[in-house]
């Protein structure tokens, strides 16, 4: 029996231990809530809050949405053909040489190669209907406007992308530019032949 | 045993407390990874592992590799480079301004400003952004590992101890199956100082038939003569998969600048 035993409060068994109450320290709740908190802090700092696509040394998914590689012709290109291969590639073909009896290519084609681009933002914006002659063959099938649902930038950079791959070497377009024509041509533009759209300024 | 509820609730909170953070919140985080595209292209990432280096993961998983490997580049930071891509029709002032303007090592401020400055005067340029770290600048990789990169590994053979390099693009930068198989053999063999033990349990010595399978062994790895070292099936499999490690391509969650393809 030890003296603190025999000092015990408990009256009923002398010598038992017994559990008593106190509440805990203050500086514990305290040294809890601040590591918790920091704990947060932590988290918000290292991981944008469990986002699953912010890893270190990204910090927030605003910063890694900044941080995109997309200034520049080279990325421009890039994203253009991305859109390409989905939206226009499907006739046109991922090479630009076109399909026979389906759609006319667009490597060497006059209509891509032309120094203005609005003519050829015209077949995208309001689609073809009857013949257009491409690299002296007349096609006759006809194109819905496949590029009136892109945002502008989109067909900007498609537009760049094929009067800039496969040998094409003509400039820039950009979204600026297509807003213009867009406004431009108005609300539901016809589709055109390729005699009209010659008859349209370059 | 009055306390018998609280110790019970306290244990459950414990434990609960530990699957939710351990089990519960990865599987909400990243649970709903599917296949994704690389950063500006249509290509789909990743692409699931020919069937002999599906069946290597196994013998990679047997064989312990993850005790000395990893599979994970680490990045510490990014860096901005602006690249004059057009003169402009003022080339004399562009260039004298550009030559006077720090390009390379920026941070996505900097960069902004000096692509801004040079924009001002009609000249044209692009950012490039690229990771930086110690596993980048030894050549391991060119952006740090994302939970994508193991989509179809099962499991996951991330390691942690380097006792060996890092493995997560080692099918680019050790190309040749040939390569591998000897290595696997007889480490020391092409790498003179490795440390890494000869897996030739892998492999069959047996009396020479001339298969083509037959591994090429320069002098003083030999065996006797009449006899030849061929891979068994597990250390085919073994080294399709280490072909196939190629962790490398940009992402959204791990983007850099790929330059343009000629």
């Amino acid at each position: 029996m030890s003296a603190e035993n025999q000092n015990n409060r408990d009256q009923h068994t002398p010598g038992e231990p017994t559990a008593t109450r106190s509440s805990a320290p203050m500086w514990i709740i305290v040294a809890t809530l601040t590591l918790l908190f920091l704990g947060g802090v932590y988290f918000d700092h290292h991981s944008g809050w469990f986002n699953p696509r912010v890893y270190a040394p990204y910090q927030t998914s605003d910063q890694l949405e900044a941080y995109q590689p997309k200034s520049g012709a080279a990325a421009a290109l890039a994203k253009g053909k991305g859109i390409y291969e989905n939206v226009c590639g499907i006739c046109h073909g991922a090479d630009g040489m076109g399909k026979p009896g389906v759609a006319p290519p667009l490597a060497g084609s006059e209509w891509v190669m032309a120094k203005g681009y609005a003519r050829l933002a015209h077949i995208p914006l309001a689609g073809i209907n009857g013949t257009i002659s491409v690299e002296g063959k007349d096609w006759t099938m006809a194109m819905a406007a496949m590029g009136a649902a892109l945002p502008d930038d989109d067909l900007a950079a498609v537009l760049t992308y094929i009067r800039g791959s496969w040998g094409n070497k003509a400039g820039e377009v950009t979204g600026d530019e297509i807003k213009k024509l867009r406004t431009d041509m108005g609300k539901n533009p016809a589709p055109a032949t390729g005699a009209q759209l010659m008859a349209m300024p370059e | 045993m009055k306390t018998g509820i609280g110790v019970f609730i306290a244990a459950f909170a414990a434990l609960g407390a530990s699957w939710a953070g351990l089990v519960l919140a990865p599987a909400l985080q990243l649970g709903g990874t599917k296949v994704t595209t690389v950063l500006n292209s249509t290509e789909a990432y990743p692409v699931q592992r020919p069937g002999e280096a599906a069946l290597g993961l196994q013998v990679y998983r047997a064989n312990g590799c993850a005790a000395c490997h990893t599979q994970q580049v680490q990045q510490d930071g990014t860096t901005f480079e602006v690249v004059l891509t057009g003169a402009g029709k003022d080339p004399v002032t562009v260039s004298n301004l550009a030559a006077g303007l720090k390009l390379t090592g920026l941070t996505k401020e900097a960069a902004d400003a000096v692509a801004k400055s040079i924009a001002d005067a009609g000249g044209k340029t692009e950012t490039h952004l690229n990771g930086t770290g110690a596993d980048i600048s030894r050549g391991w990789g060119s952006r740090h590992s994302v939970a994508m990169d193991f989509l179809y590994d099962a499991p996951v053979q991330p390691g942690s101890l380097r006792a060996g390099p890092d493995l997560t693009n080692i099918g680019a930068r050790a190309a040749d199956v040939n390569w591998q198989l000897l290595h696997l053999y007889a480490p020391r063999a092409v790498v003179k100082d490795s440390t890494m033990p000869s897996f030739a349990y892998l492999f069959e010595v047996r009396p020479a038939t001339g298969s083509a399978e037959a591994l090429k062994l320069p002098a003083g790895f030999s065996v006797p003569a009449g006899t030849e070292v061929v891979p068994t099936p597990a250390a085919k499999h073994l080294a399709a998969y280490l072909l196939s490690l190629h962790a490398d391509a940009p992402l959204y969650e791990a983007p850099y600048s790929q330059l343009a393809k000629p």
